[in-house]
C-alpha cells in the first residue's frame, strides 16, 4: 500500500514537473472563490430543483473564467467571469433555501390547519359534553321541558295538607336542587306555588304564598343566595287540572321551580 | 442619479473605473452599446426593490444601482466594453439582493408561522 503511494506520488510529481515546463499553473483568487462556490451548491438537490438556471449560468461563467485563466488572457475579463460566476452561484443558493423554506412555510401551514381543527373540535365536544351533562342533571331532577324553560314540579304529597312546611320528602328534592345550583353558578330559579280552587280566594293565594315562600327557605338554608332565588304565589291561577275531581284538584296543587337559563333569565308568567 | 455619483466618488470607485478604462479600454475597440444590458440590469434592480432589497440588502442594493450609474457614465465616453461589464455586475448583484431578501422573508415566515403554532399548541394544552 505504502508502496504504491510512493509510486502515485511520483508519477503526480513527473507530471506536475512535465506540464510545469509547457505552462506555469494559472491561479486566480478569484476564479478559486468562484469554483468553491459552485461547488458547495452544485450538488444540493434543492438548489438544482429551484436554482437550475442559475446554476447553469454559474457553470458556464465559471468554465470561461478558467479557460481564460489557462490561455493567459487580460485579468479583467477573468475576474469578470469569475465575480459573474460567484453571483450566480450564490443567488442559485439563495434560490434553493428559499424554496427549502417555503416547504417549511406549507409543512407549517398544514400543521397549523389541523391543530386549528383540533381546537375547534375540541371546543365543540367540550360544549356538548357540557350540554349532555346538564341534560343529565335535569333528568336527576325529574324537570320537564316547557316553554318557559326546564320546570320541576313538586306535588302536593310533599307537603302537609294546608300546611306550607316541607315533608322530608321535599326537602330531600330541594336539596337535589340546591346541589344543582352550586354546580351551576349562573342559573337562577323561580318559585311558584299553586292551589285548587277549594276554599277562599285569598286564602289560596296566601298558602301558595307560603308554601313558595318556605321552599325558597329551604333552598337558602342549603346555602343557595337568595339573590338567586324568587318566589310568588298564584292561588288558584293557572290550573293544570280540572278542579272538579279530587286527582285534579291534587295535580293544581303545587309548587312549581322555574329554573332560569344559564344566563340567569327566567320567563315570568306576567309576560 | 447625482447621488449615485457623490457617492462613487467617497467609495473611490472612480479610481478603480478609470484603472479599467486604462487598462481595457484603451486598447480594445468600443463594441456596440450595451443597450441590451442597461435594459436587463434596470429590470434586476426594479425587481430587487419589489422584492423589498431596499429594506433586507441595503448595500448590496445601492452596490448594484452605483454599478449602474457608472455604467451611464461609461457610456456617455464610449467606453462600452466596460459599461457592459459593470451593467452585467449590477444586474446579479441586484438580483442576488432581491433573492436574498426573499430568503429573508421566507425565514421571517417560518418563525412566524411556527410561533403561531406553539401559541396553538399551548391554548388547547390548556383547554384540556
Amino acid at each position: 500500500m505504502k508502496q504504491r503511494h510512493v509510486t502515485l506520488g511520483l508519477a503526480i510529481g513527473l507530471s506536475v514537473l512535465m506540464t510545469g515546463c509547457a505552462s506555469t499553473p494559472q491561479q486566480n483568487a478569484k476564479v478559486e472563490e468562484a469554483r468553491a462556490s459552485y461547488d458547495r451548491v452544485k450538488n444540493d438537490p434543492a438548489v438544482a430543483r429551484s436554482g437550475d438556471t442559475q446554476l447553469r449560468s454559474a457553470r458556464d461563467q465559471l468554465n470561461r473564467a478558467e479557460s481564460l485563466l489557462k490561455d493567459g488572457a487580460d485579468n479583467n475579463r477573468i475576474e469578470h467571469a469569475a465575480y459573474m460566476a460567484l453571483r450566480h452561484a450564490q443567488i442559485a443558493s439563495q434560490q434553493g433555501e428559499r424554496a427549502e423554506l417555503q416547504t417549511q412555510i406549507e409543512s407549517a401551514e398544514d400543521r397549523r390547519r389541523a391543530l386549528m381543527l383540533a381546537e375547534q373540535t375540541g371546543e365543540a365536544e367540550a360544549a356538548r359534553r357540557e350540554a349532555e351533562a346538564l341534560r343529565q342533571r335535569m333528568a336527576e331532577l325529574q324537570a320537564e321541558q316547557t316553554d318557559r324553560g326546564m320546570v320541576l314540579t313538586l306535588g302536593d304529597v310533599l307537603f302537609d295538607l294546608n300546611q306550607a312546611d316541607l315533608k322530608p320528602a321535599g326537602e330531600q328534592t330541594v336539596g337535589r336542587l340546591a346541589q344543582f345550583m352550586r354546580e351551576y353558578e349562573n342559573r337562577r330559579v323561580r318559585i311558584e306555588g299553586y292551589t285548587d280552587s277549594t276554599g277562599a280566594d285569598s286564602y289560596n293565594q296566601q298558602l301558595s304564598e307560603r308554601r313558595a315562600e318556605s321552599v325558597r327557605n329551604a333552598l337558602v338554608n342549603q346555602g343557595i343566595s337568595s339573590r338567586r332565588v324568587e318566589s310568588k304565589g298564584y292561588g288558584e291561577q293557572y290550573p293544570v287540572a280540572g278542579n272538579d275531581s279530587s286527582s285534579g284538584r291534587q295535580q293544581n296543587r303545587r309548587v312549581e321551580i322555574v329554573i332560569s337559563d344559564k344566563d340567569g333569565n327566567i320567563d315570568t308568567r306576567e309576560d | 442619479m447625482k447621488k449615485h455619483r457623490s457617492i462613487t466618488i467617497c467609495t473611490g470607485k472612480v479610481a478603480l473605473l478609470a484603472g479599467l478604462a486604462l487598462a481595457l479600454g484603451g486598447c480594445a475597440s468600443p463594441g456596440e452599446r450595451p443597450d441590451a444590458d442597461l435594459q436587463s440590469a434596470e429590470s434586476a434592480l426594479q425587481q430587487a426593490v419589489a422584492a423589498d432589497a431596499r429594506q433586507y440588502e441595503p448595500v448590496l442594493l445601492n452596490d448594484a444601482q452605483n454599478k449602474v450609474a457608472d455604467a451611464k457614465n461609461l457610456i456617455e465616453k464610449e467606453e462600452y466594453q466596460n459599461a457592459e461589464r459593470l451593467l452585467q455586475q449590477a444586474s446579479v448583484d441586484a438580483q442576488l439582493a432581491g433573492a436574498r431578501a426573499e430568503t429573508a422573508k421566507a425565514r421571517q415566515a417560518v418563525e412566524e408561522i411556527n410561533q403561531n403554532i406553539e401559541a396553538l399548541r399551548q391554548r388547547i394544552n390548556q383547554s384540556q
